[in-house]
């Protein structure tokens, strides 16, 4: 077991004890564990020989690397060492600047946060100190909206009861503020800078580790202890929320702090295509490994046979007087000549149109969300190609799908249903503009916002209906609602969920105000006069009980329940006689879940004083238990919660966001699956699912799975949710810009290794090559256009693949690239270099140049191919570009043009002149590309390579045309024939589903309301310097809330469906 | 008011540029294949190669060549030339043969070799440019096995290309009649790339050629030293010796055939080699027969090609017919299915 002892005393200094067998003394003001954090990786000196160590762990360098080894040893080198030093150098350059920049941005960063100022106690005084000189055991000051700046004990804070509010998004990206409570006896120090100063306590803690949510730990201070756990922490990477001060003592800092433990290496996250390929080349791998063998047997045959006879003009070199050893020499020979069959140039190429792609995210002014001002951001460029190939999306919780913000629509009270537009029920939405709203301005204080509007009610209400009454009063009465009056004399009231934000409302627009509450008593104004009820007993939510009930005493002394809950539990709780009205109800109930609705069912009873009494003793018995504590107070509140008396039901709205039916049918359309992860009631959730046509009333079995193996849903779930948490950002970006994107990556893949092939099996015999070519032929002759039409092809335009979601299902089956895929290239890339050499030779054979001079030398013989393999490499990805741009063109042309000049340029005099031996090709380019009959095999290359691929390309597009295809086709006739874009109607939803309850609701808010502890002060403890801060600070429940509301939308799923 | 305007600034900053780059909205040309498009491309190239093809195999059709292989006609020349001994021994050796037909305009005059690996790897690299252009004589790096001699002097020229050189001289007269033997005039010029002999191979500088050649030694198999292949035209001696260059020149095939010599049309031979009796007469020096090859001389005439072949006019001439029976079959299989076709977007 291991623990740290940090023990604070007013001479600083603090110990610290690992294992409990070693243990150093610090002096805290210059001792080593200070808060400065290092996340760069390398400094000037080391960044050398680091990066280049971590560079050459990649498989592709250290390949690289290995033939560079191979290609130094004279005997069996057959490429000169540039071959593979000069993409080498070049790879390991681009990522060494990347690296570079990376890293000092990161020094940028580090220096940035280490200087932070934060307020430390030094000497009994604060003094703004930078964050790194922060030390453990110091005592710091946070204000609002800091970030903290280690792992603090919180001590005091500016809130009553040493509360403060942190926000933790930082951490585990939740962005609902969270509370840290002080213990009392710290908390009494206040912002009493002396008393503080003199804070001589020990904690005794586990060791650092990287656990957000944990912490066990002892506090011995004046001779007590007193147990500290994650509440009483504020964790480094927090901010500090709606506090207006509070103060901490470090107890973990820098790389101790639990943030930092938590940033160890990012996993590399691979996509299919990454793992396919991966496989593909160690076959790849296999294959030149058999090419080798099966050549550098052939070539110690032919030492043997014929290569012997030939031994007068060229003897053996020293060492290698026989064919076998000769053939070994080859072998290696040949693995260097044939390294370009290994794709490896294709993962660099790969890397670069993955960011291209993630930029045009980053642009897409479609994927931009105005109300945030946010643009989509790809955070991760190496999942692209992923996201054409989403089977399951999961969704983190159902206010991603809704707007979270609740409105009071309808009303059933008493068997009359309240709140409905005359004439047509389904345009609901249109209501307001219709009918005329409730005129309100009877009620001064009616919050205008609420669009509940039925004349018949406020007649009901003028009239004195009891019923209504009684309805509207549970509505005031029964909340966790807080108030509060702002400076402008305003009521505001502070919820913790918007359902009951909008059932009390909705009161209040009736003239039943709720106006304040104290933890015994609440005050409501009803109609015009102020009531104060006694509040005897909070009987809480919870997910088990799902309803909710106070029992108070009006001020004509009758004890009354009132109870609002989920139907299906609080039907059952009825009195006998309420049979007819809930019939009624009931049929109201179907009726607003049918629209959508989230209901609650509305009750109340009337209860003994005596009963009443008895029932409160045994709950103050219970209560004092330890043991079975909560059993026994769960039965009391069963026992008392029975013969309710039926009221009615509230319906609210929760509208989905916008956008989102159309994206779910599209997502459903393009087969994926969606998986809504919610920590909602069931009803709701479902309800919400049936709102959005995430399911459909013919999905039965969905409730099976979810009602039965409950258990293992939920492990299931979690393992997903675990591996999609960081995906799920990228998910919302939309899916319509992928599908270009898989399509392009395949072919890019395709082309590159057509190209290598061409290439590889051209190997032949010997180089036929020019060695510069082989160098240069990836890299430059045709890596451009490749990239060009990796990042800019489009298949099919962006209205089209919205309005074809079905488009999306081959990325998911993997149709576009896989393994029959690579065989079809490679068959098709073995083609190519057959006639590649094929032609040229029979060609050449016996020929000779329209000068009588022959033209058979292997030098133009390298020319010529060379050339024809470039040109033929630039028409398939001219025929495979179906989008051309001007870039597409520019690089297309371009690189064949580059191929000419560099050609030219490396067969001049002038670079002849200067390296004779590297250079040999002189004058090659200028006297064979002047002969006709070259020309003539270069252009009979061209149309025999290519002509097949035509053939075969169109008789599939004829014979069994992909969707893509047929929309291409469409697109062309719809640009011919002026396009009239007509969306696709959409389908109103009528579901009958029955609609759950909806309640937001945590638990555990009774208990606040009832304890006071929530209540603020009369009379702050006066702190010098602090007031003015104090009284402005406000609620705890808008501290809660503020920051909820506006998170709920941040997901931005609705883009997708503008796309 | 005031923050309001600050936060429409700062959502105008975030908001991607609308330029056809970043928005992917690049004006562009949707390649499509459609049915006529393929089609008539498919009969557009066929009927050019066919075309191509025809007129290149009527031309090849047109060239007049005469082949003769020497290698068992000089038997015992060949034999003698087995055994490296007799190096010094001369041998020469007379083919008479008889042209039919006169040969019009240039007549060419190649030696043709048979199974001269001159594209093997080793061979291929035994040469040291830096020293035939001149600058380095002493760098012979990349020459072996003939680098250097057994004294350790290096080689000019150096490498096994140099070495292997083709030396027989071939003479072409011409019978005029019983009695009047008369030699065909030839030129010598005129056979090398002129980047060759103006670039790539040049003589060390000097005041004359054999001091320049100082401290290196000849090639083993050759039978005199570079500085004397040609002592009566500096412009043909030492590196710049023009059938040095043609061998050096390297083959990519195993048989091939290079240029000797090519007919000066003069006097009798202004329209080309009248038809009439010749003979060749060969001085064989070049073994052969060690390595199971086979050599010859070639006489032939161009055309607009070049010495084509017919391999090409026959690939051209394939290639078309095989693109028109393409077309053909598809534009088939296209209008059966055409009827029938119910696109997946009109159900």
């Amino acid at each position: 077991m291991s623990s740290i002892l940090c023990a604070v005393n007013t001479c600083k200094l603090f110990y610290v004890l690992y294992d409990r067998s070693v243990s150093f003394i610090n002096n805290l003001r210059g001792g080593e564990k200070d808060n400065c954090i290092h996340t760069s990786k390398y400094n000037i000196l080391t960044f050398l020989p680091i990066n280049l160590f971590e560079q050459f762990q990649r498989v592709a360098n250290a390949y690289f690397l290995f033939l560079l080894i191979l290609q130094l040893i004279p005997e069996i080198s057959s490429l000169t060492w540039f071959t593979t030093m000069v993409p080498l150098v070049l790879v390991i350059t681009m990522t060494a600047v990347k690296d570079a920049t990376d890293d000092y941005f990161r020094h940028k960063s580090d220096n940035q946060v280490n200087n932070r100022l934060s307020e430390v106690l030094i000497d009994s005084k604060l003094q703004n100190e930078k964050w790194m000189n922060v030390k453990v055991g110091d005592i710091v000051k946070l204000e609002n909206n800091q970030f903290v700046a280690a792992d603090l004990l919180l001590l005091s804070s500016s809130e009553p009861h040493g509360l403060c509010y942190i926000e933790t998004a930082e951490l585990d990206g939740e962005t609902n503020l969270k509370v840290r409570h002080a213990l009392s006896v710290t908390s009494e120090l206040g912002a009493d800078i002396s008393r503080l100063a003199k804070f001589d306590g020990t904690v005794v803690c586990e060791a650092p580790n990287n656990k957000l949510d944990k912490f066990t730990g002892v506090l011995s201070w004046k001779d007590s202890k007193h147990s500290l756990n994650n509440e009483k922490i504020i964790l480094r990477g927090c901010i500090l929320r709606n506090t207006s001060w509070c103060f901490g003592m470090v107890i973990f800092a820098g790389p101790d702090t639990k943030l930092m433990q938590n940033s160890g290496k990012t996993k590399f996250k691979r996509t299919s295509i990454d793992r396919l390929m991966n496989t593909l080349v160690l076959w790849i791998f296999g294959f030149l490994v058999c090419m080798g063998i099966i050549l550098a047997i052939g070539n110690s045959i032919w030492e043997n046979q014929v290569g012997d006879q030939f031994r007068t003009f060229l003897f053996w070199n020293e060492g290698e007087k026989n064919s076998v050893f000769s053939g070994f020499l080859t072998f290696w020979s040949y693995i260097i000549i044939l390294n370009t069959v290994v794709p490896i140039s294709l993962y660099v190429s790969m890397e670069v149109i993955r960011l291209g792609h993630s930029y045009f995210i980053n642009w897409d002014r479609k994927m931009y969300y105005p109300e945030k001002a946010t643009p989509a951001e790809a955070r991760t460029t190496t999942l692209n190609e992923e996201l054409g190939q989403i089977e399951y999306i999961f969704s983190d919780k159902t206010g991603t799908l809704t707007e979270n913000i609740m409105t009071f629509k309808k009303c059933s009270i008493n068997g009359k249903i309240y709140g409905e537009a005359d004439d047509d029920m389904g345009q609901k939405t249109d209501m307001t503009k219709k009918n005329k709203p409730v005129d309100f301005a009877v009620n001064p204080q009616a919050d205008r916002t609420c669009e509940f509007s039925d004349h018949r009610l406020m007649e009901s209400i003028k009239l004195g209906d009891s019923k209504v009454y009684e309805f509207l009063r549970v509505l005031a009465l029964c909340h966790t609602v807080m108030s509060e009056e702002n400076s402008a004399g305003q009521l505001i009231y502070q919820v913790q969920s918007p359902d009951e934000g909008a059932l009390v409302t909705a009161a209040r627009n009736l003239g039943f105000i709720f106006k304040s509450r104290t933890s015994e008593t609440i005050t409501i104004e009803e109609l015009g006069t102020l009531v104060t009820y006694q509040l005897l007993a909070f009987l809480d939510f919870n997910n088990i009980r799902k309803r909710m009930s106070v029992i108070v005493r009006n001020p004509e002394g009758q004890i009354k329940l009132y109870s609002k809950g989920a139907d299906t539990i609080l039907f059952e709780k009825l009195h006998p006689s309420n049979e007819d009205l809930l019939t009624l109800t009931t049929d109201h109930l179907s009726e607003f879940a049918g629209e959508g609705l989230r209901t609650l069912a509305i009750a109340y009873r009337d209860l003994d004083d005596k009963y009443f009494k008895e029932w409160h003793k045994m709950l103050e018995d219970a209560n004092a238990l330890i043991d079975e504590r909560d059993e026994r107070v769960a039965g009391l509140y069963e026992e008392i919660e029975r013969d309710l008396m039926l009221l009615g039901a509230t319906a609210v709205e929760d509208k989905l966001q916008e956008g989102v039916i159309e994206t779910v049918t599209n997502l459903s359309l393009a087969n994926i699956k969606i998986w809504v992860l919610t920590g909602d009631k069931q009803e709701t959730a479902i309800n919400i699912g049936y709102a959005c046509n995430m399911l459909t009333d013919d999905m039965n079995d969905v409730f099976i799975i979810s009602g039965n193996t409950a258990v293992e849903v939920r492990e299931e779930l979690r393992k997903a949710k675990e591996n999609l948490f960081e995906q799920n950002r990228s998910f919302s970006n939309g899916h319509v810009v992928f599908e270009k994107q898989q399509l392009e990556l395949d072919s890019v893949v395709e082309e590159t290794i057509t190209g290598d092939y061409a290439l590889i099996i051209n190997g032949h015999s010997l180089t036929v090559y020019d060695q510069w070519f082989i160098t240069l032929f990836n890299i430059v002759y045709t890596s451009l256009p490749v990239l060009a039409m990796g990042i800019f092809d489009q298949d099919v335009d962006d209205q089209n693949s919205m309005d074809y979601p079905q488009l999306y299902e081959p990325g998911q089956l993997n149709l576009l690239f896989n393994k029959r895929k690579f065989f079809i290239c490679m068959a098709h890339g073995i083609y190519t270099s057959l006639a590649l050499f094929f032609i040229p030779y029979g060609a050449f054979y016996n020929v000779a140049g329209d000068d009588g001079q022959h033209v058979a030398d292997y030098q133009s013989f390298a020319v010529t191919m060379a050339t024809s393999l470039v040109i033929v490499v630039s028409v398939q990805i001219a025929l495979d570009t179906s989008y051309w741009t001007v870039i597409n063109h520019v690089f297309i042309w371009g690189s064949v043009a580059t191929y000419f000049s560099i050609l030219f340029t490396m067969h001049s005099n002038g670079i002849f002149g200067i390296f004779p031996n590297q250079f040999p090709f002189v004058g090659n380019a200028r006297h064979s590309l002047a002969q006709k009959c070259i020309w003539l095999v270069i252009l009979l290359t061209t149309v025999a390579s290519v002509m097949p691929v035509v053939a075969f390309r169109f008789l599939k597009v004829d014979l069994c045309p992909a969707l893509s295809d047929q929309i291409r086709r469409r697109q062309k006739a719809q640009k011919k024939a002026k396009p009239s874009r007509s969306r696709r109607p959409q389908t109103r939803r009528s579901s009958s589903r029955r609609s759950g309850y909806a309640f937001a609701h945590q638990e555990g808010y009774g208990e606040l309301i009832t304890s006071g502890k929530n209540m603020r002060a009369k009379n702050p403890p006066p702190t010098p310097g602090l007031e003015k801060t104090l009284y402005n600070s406000t609620s705890w429940i808008e501290n809660l809330c503020k920051k909820t509301t506006d998170t709920v939308s941040s997901f931005s799923l609705d883009k997708t469906v503008k796309l | 008011m005031t923050k309001m305007k600050k936060t429409s600034q700062i959502c105008q900053s975030k908001l991607p540029d609308n330029t056809a780059l970043k928005q992917q909205q690049l004006p562009a040309y949707r390649l499509q294949l459609s049915a006529t498009g393929v089609l008539s491309g498919f009969f557009a190239t066929g009927a050019f190669c066919l075309g191509v093809g025809i007129i290149l195999i009527l031309s090849a059709k047109s060239i007049k060549e005469i082949e003769i292989k020497y290698t068992k006609i000089c038997a015992n020349c060949a034999e003698l030339r087995e055994d490296a001994i007799n190096f010094d021994k001369e041998c020469t050796c007379s083919i008479p043969f008889y042209l039919s037909e006169t040969m019009q305009g240039n007549v060419y005059l190649y030696y043709k070799l048979y199974g001269f690996y001159q594209n093997l790897y080793r061979y291929i690299l035994s040469r040291s440019n830096s020293q035939l252009v001149g600058t380095d004589l002493k760098d012979v790096g990349n020459c072996a096995p003939f680098s250097k001699s057994h004294n350790g002097t290096p080689i000019a020229p150096c490498g096994a290309i140099a070495n292997s050189i083709f030396n027989d001289t071939i003479i072409l007269s011409y019978n005029l009649n019983s009695s009047i033997h008369m030699e065909v005039p030839m030129l010598r010029s005129g056979i090398t790339w002129w980047t060759d002999k103006y670039v790539k191979f040049r003589n060390p500088s000097a005041i004359n050629l054999s001091s320049a050649f100082t401290g290196t030694a000849k090639p083993p198999y050759w039978s005199k030293p570079v500085y004397e292949l040609d002592l009566e035209d500096t412009e043909n001696n030492g590196f710049l010796n023009d059938d040095f260059i043609v061998w050096m020149r390297t083959a990519a095939f195993p048989t091939f055939k290079k240029l000797y010599r090519r007919l000066n049309r003069v006097q009798y031979f202004i329209e080309g080699l009248p038809a009439g009796n010749y003979s060749f007469n060969i001085t064989y020096n070049f073994p052969v027969t060690r390595f199971k090859g086979e050599k010859s001389v070639v006489l032939s005439t161009l055309t607009w090609s070049g010495g084509s072949s017919l391999f090409l006019g026959l690939a051209y001439t394939v290639t078309g017919a095989v693109t028109w029976l393409a077309a053909f079959s598809m534009m088939a299989i296209h209008l059966m299915l055409k009827e029938k076709r119910t696109l997946f977007i009109e159900r």
